[in-house]
């Protein structure tokens, strides 16, 4: 199964990687694939690009502040959370993510 | 009959002074009876008395009743139920967003740790705890029994409550007749005042005291006033300690009326160290003080210029000005701590609260001990280019600390400060023996005294300048000399006399055209010339130089350094002529740019020109206090940056890590860039360049550190940032870091918080790493303890750069639980640097 998420938190220097990182770790240890965008101070890093976002099955959404160019979502299903529980509970995330969308 | 009803109380600040009085107010028109009763303490009162409704001790949530009984009261107590539980609150959210914004910073544990303080500006620096010495006009209880005609015996109890009740009535019309006159804060106390004096309780008490003690009319006020005050003193809390404050002060109106005397000063008494605590102190008051014993200043005026505040500074004493009735809020022998750096005082603190400042004590004389060390350095370049490094002062008080902070001279003595608020113009002879002092003082120093700057912009009493529509394109500076000739020949007379006793140059201000220089200089000659007829000695050769602040001196600068032989740049003034922006207009202040490749120019043509003709030039504005400045001066060609003096120790250094020729490359790109924003690029880049240091380094690892709570921890960081040179004002930062706690807490779970913050505060990105001998906890909502803490600090605007990019390539990293157990497990500072620094590479 194919996912793709963004992060974002205030600050933008610690947590939007740190939720990224924790969302790749534990998604590979899942068996299974996810591209994640960060949105931090270093701008927009490893962005969803159109067909990222058209194969994947749904949108993982880890963020503390408004997410940039939402819009590119339209019409998926989108999963929010909030940053610190993605780095505290990205197993749980992912395994409720899967369950939802029947993979 | 009676009507009663319940309910909780609902301010989180409990039932102090402010809503004590609105509730008396609501009540005070009902004819009959209003008892409140705080159920949880069984303290019971009338609500039309605002002492009986303080000493209730109500606390946010309490239960409590109120019973009213008389006509109406059905009516009523809806009435009064609703303001209570309804109005009340809005009306004192609304009296809370009216309290001014104090410029004191209070350190977050006060607040946790609900201490008693008091806030104000920070008027000197420095932290300080000790006892207090109260300093103030007060009332002898001997003078008000010696004053008693025969013993109580023949008192007559009628006469007393007699005089008594004419004591109250005077007061109230005596603040009857100031309310109209006065607003704000003033008109508040005196309304506080006004209700304190008709409250039942009080006048019960004096009544009381008068009948069954036997006691005169002036001594039962005092000791009804000494009793409610004390009750009102115990009080852990803010607010009754204002109220303590107001009945003192009516307690002293009533006794004037009564007869009292005023105790005077208690001045030569200081026999131990102490914390001065006063109304308002004269330079006098100060001066007469032992001040070895002085450890520190807190004050009720606001203020940071006035003469005893400048004495403070220079004598290093921490101070705080403008603190709301400190010298009755405070009591003589109350242990307090200082905070002169935020402008917080702490009452009595409790332990967390001695830790934390025991800790940042600890601090400042680190940070002093580097203070001193710059502060020592020759004004030269890394490779050995002189730049002088000068202090401005505005009175003579101000050389001590100049010297103290390194100064090298003089740069401008602002003498106009001696005129303002003066009655009469200073004498030849008065300012003869002031510089004479001053040149003493520099022993061997030099010293550029720059004649009287004044115009219409600024008032001088004695004289009567025109108001104008523009004064600083108007008549001021050298430009008044012709009509106010004598003010001038006095001061040029007294300068030249004073000449004998050190190194003194002469600085004229507000030069435009050379014909005014030759004016100058022909005059100065007829004053030599009385002197040696007076048989006066001055020296005959006295450096004589120009304020370099209007663009015509700059651009002929060849031709004025035929006749003077130095210039001083007034930047301030510079660029508000240069690029046509009044400085004092918020509106247009984008345009005072320091970096402004126009000015730049200007600034490097000037000084070519003078160069080449053998004279120096130097630069006494704002702008040279900006260290961040520092190489771009040097580059241009400057021979001496005057600045005030607390900035000197932080030039002389950033000058000392430079080399010349990197400082003039600088600043012939920065003269080929199109704008000040490209300029400010530049400079940051050449900071990158040559004091790249790294986001971590081995002073910012503590393996072993002793924190006992989350505020202890984000005290540790601050503190090490600051003793590293990467925060300027941990304070600060401090604050920043707990504005992020505040967002959301940053630990993370596995025993991991990344405390991290974006903050003017910090100039290098940087990293600190913690390992805790003790876990704490760290507050959030998961309430795991927390024993690995690794923090980021961030410049405030910092764009993408290379530093900032590797904070999120370790804030990744410590995702890996092999990272976060290496970092445990390291045993040296260099083996976390290196940890780090493998992570982010």
């Amino acid at each position: 199964m194919k996912l793709v998420a963004v992060t974002a938190c205030p600050t933008g220097i610690a947590h939007t990687y740190m939720a990224a990182e924790q969302l790749e770790r534990v998604a590979k240890k899942m068996g299974l694939t996810i591209k994640v965008e960060t949105q931090g101070a270093m701008g927009i890093e490893n962005e969803l690009k159109p067909e990222d976002i058209k194969e994947a099955a749904s949108v993982i959404l880890a963020v503390g502040i408004a997410v940039q160019k939402r819009e590119r979502f339209e019409g998926k299903r989108i999963f929010e959370f909030s940053v610190q529980e993605a780095i505290k509970n990205a197993e749980g995330i992912l395994q409720k993510v899967k369950e939802e969308i029947g993979g | 009959m009676a009507v009663e009803f319940t309910f909780d109380f609902p301010l989180p600040l409990g039932l102090h002074a402010r809503p004590a009085a609105f509730i008396q107010e609501r009540c005070q028109d009902f004819e009959g009876e209003i008892v409140f009763e705080n159920l949880r303490n069984g303290r019971k009162g009338e609500a039309k008395s605002i002492l009986s409704l303080i000493t209730s001790d109500t606390q946010y949530g309490d239960l409590c009743r109120v019973v009213v009984s008389g006509q109406g009261e059905k009516e009523f107590v809806a009435a009064l139920k609703r303001f209570l539980v309804e109005d009340l609150k809005l009306k004192e959210e609304k009296a809370l967003e009216q309290v001014p914004a104090s410029t004191a910073t209070v350190p977050r544990l006060i607040l946790a740790e609900k201490e008693i303080y008091l806030t104000g500006q920070p008027a000197s620096p420095g932290i300080v705890s000790g006892k207090v010495f109260l300093l103030q006009a007060g009332f002898n209880w001997e003078s008000l029994t010696a004053g008693g005609e025969g013993s109580p015996e023949s008192i007559s109890l009628q006469a007393e409550k007699e005089a008594f009740s004419q004591a109250v009535s005077k007061v109230q019309q005596e603040i009857q007749r100031l309310l109209p006159q006065k607003s704000g804060v003033e008109r508040n106390i005196l309304q506080a005042h006004l209700s304190i004096i008709t409250d039942r309780a009080f006048i019960d008490r004096v009544n009381e005291l008068i009948t069954k003690e036997k006691y005169q009319a002036k001594q039962a006020v005092y000791q009804a006033g000494r009793e409610f005050s004390q009750l009102l003193g115990q009080a852990k809390s803010q607010y009754l300690r204002e109220r303590m404050a107001d009945i003192q002060d009516v307690t002293g109106r009533l006794l004037e009326q009564l007869g009292g005397q005023k105790l005077t000063r208690t001045r030569a008494s200081l026999n131990e160290p102490a914390i001065i605590v006063a109304e308002d102190l004269f330079p006098s008051d100060f001066l007469s003080l032992n001040l070895d014993f002085v450890r520190g200043l807190i004050l009720d005026i606001a203020g940071q210029t006035s003469h005893t505040l400048i004495m403070a500074r220079s004598q290093a004493i921490p101070a705080v000005t403008g603190v709301t009735q400190a010298s009755r809020r405070l009591r003589s022998g109350e242990e307090v701590i200082l905070d002169g750096t935020r402008g917080v005082i702490l009452i009595s603190p409790g332990e967390a609260v001695r830790r934390y400042y025991q800790k940042e004590m600890e601090a400042e004389g680190l940070l002093l001990g580097r203070r001193q060390q710059q502060a020592a350095l020759p004004g030269q370049t890394a490779d050995g280019r002189k730049i002088e490094i000068a202090a401005n002062i505005g009175r003579p008080e101000e050389l001590e600390k100049a010297w103290r902070d390194g100064a090298e001279g003089v740069g401008i003595f602002r003498t106009e400060l001696l005129l303002y608020g003066q009655p009469a113009l200073p004498t030849e002879e008065d300012q003869y023996l002031l510089y004479k002092k001053v040149a003493e003082e520099a022993s061997g120093r030099p010293v550029i005294i720059r004649t009287f700057d004044i115009g219409g912009d600024k008032p001088v009493p004695a004289m009567s300048l025109p108001q104008e529509p523009n004064p600083f394109l108007g008549y001021r500076g050298i430009r008044i000399y012709q009509e106010n000739y004598e003010l001038f020949r006095h001061q040029v007379r007294a300068i030249l006399r004073a000449t004998v006793f050190g190194q003194l140059k002469i600085m004229f201000p507000m030069v435009s055209l050379v014909e005014e220089v030759r004016w100058l200089k022909e005059k100065m000659a007829g004053f030599s010339k009385e002197l040696q007829a007076e048989g006066l000695p001055f020296k005959e050769k006295i450096e004589t130089g120009i304020m370099l602040e209007v663009p015509s001196v700059a651009l002929l600068a060849d031709k004025f350094a035929e006749e003077v032989d130095f210039f001083s740049v007034g930047s301030n003034d510079l660029i508000q002529y240069f690029l046509a922006a009044d400085r004092s207009n918020p509106r247009v202040r984008y345009l005072n740019q320091p970096l402004n490749p126009a000015l730049l120019r200007l600034l490097k043509g000037a000084i070519d020109l003078a160069h080449d003709r053998g004279r120096w030039v130097g630069l006494c504005g704002e702008m040279a206090g900006d260290s961040s400045l520092t190489p771009v001066f040097a580059g241009l060609g400057f021979d001496e940056l005057s600045m005030s003096s607390g900035f000197i120790p932080e030039v002389k250094a950033v000058l000392a890590s430079l080399k010349i020729d990197d400082c003039r490359q600088l600043a012939a790109r920065a003269m080929e860039a199109a704008t000040a924003g490209e300029n400010s690029q530049l400079l940051q880049r050449f900071y990158q360049e040559h004091f790249s240091q790294g986001v971590i380094s081995p002073e910012l690892v503590d393996l072993q550190a002793v924190c006992r709570s989350k505020a202890e921890v984000l005290q540790e960081i601050a503190i090490k940032l600051e003793l590293s040179g990467r925060v300027d004002h941990r304070a600060r930062f401090e604050q920043a870091l707990w504005k992020r706690e505040d967002d959301v807490a940053t630990d993370i779970g596995f025993g991991l918080a990344i405390p991290h913050c974006q903050s003017e505060a910090v100039r290098a990105p940087s990293i600190v790493v913690l390992c805790l001998t003790q876990p704490v906890d760290w507050q959030s909502k998961e309430g795991q303890p927390v024993d690995l803490i690794v923090s980021l600090a961030i410049p405030a605007g910092e764009k993408v750069s290379q530093q900032l990019a590797l904070l999120p390539k370790l804030s990744r990293k410590l995702i890996h639980e092999d990272f976060r157990e290496a970092l445990r497990q390291a045993r040296t500072p260099a083996e976390i640097v290196s940890l780090i620094k493998q992570a982010t590479s």
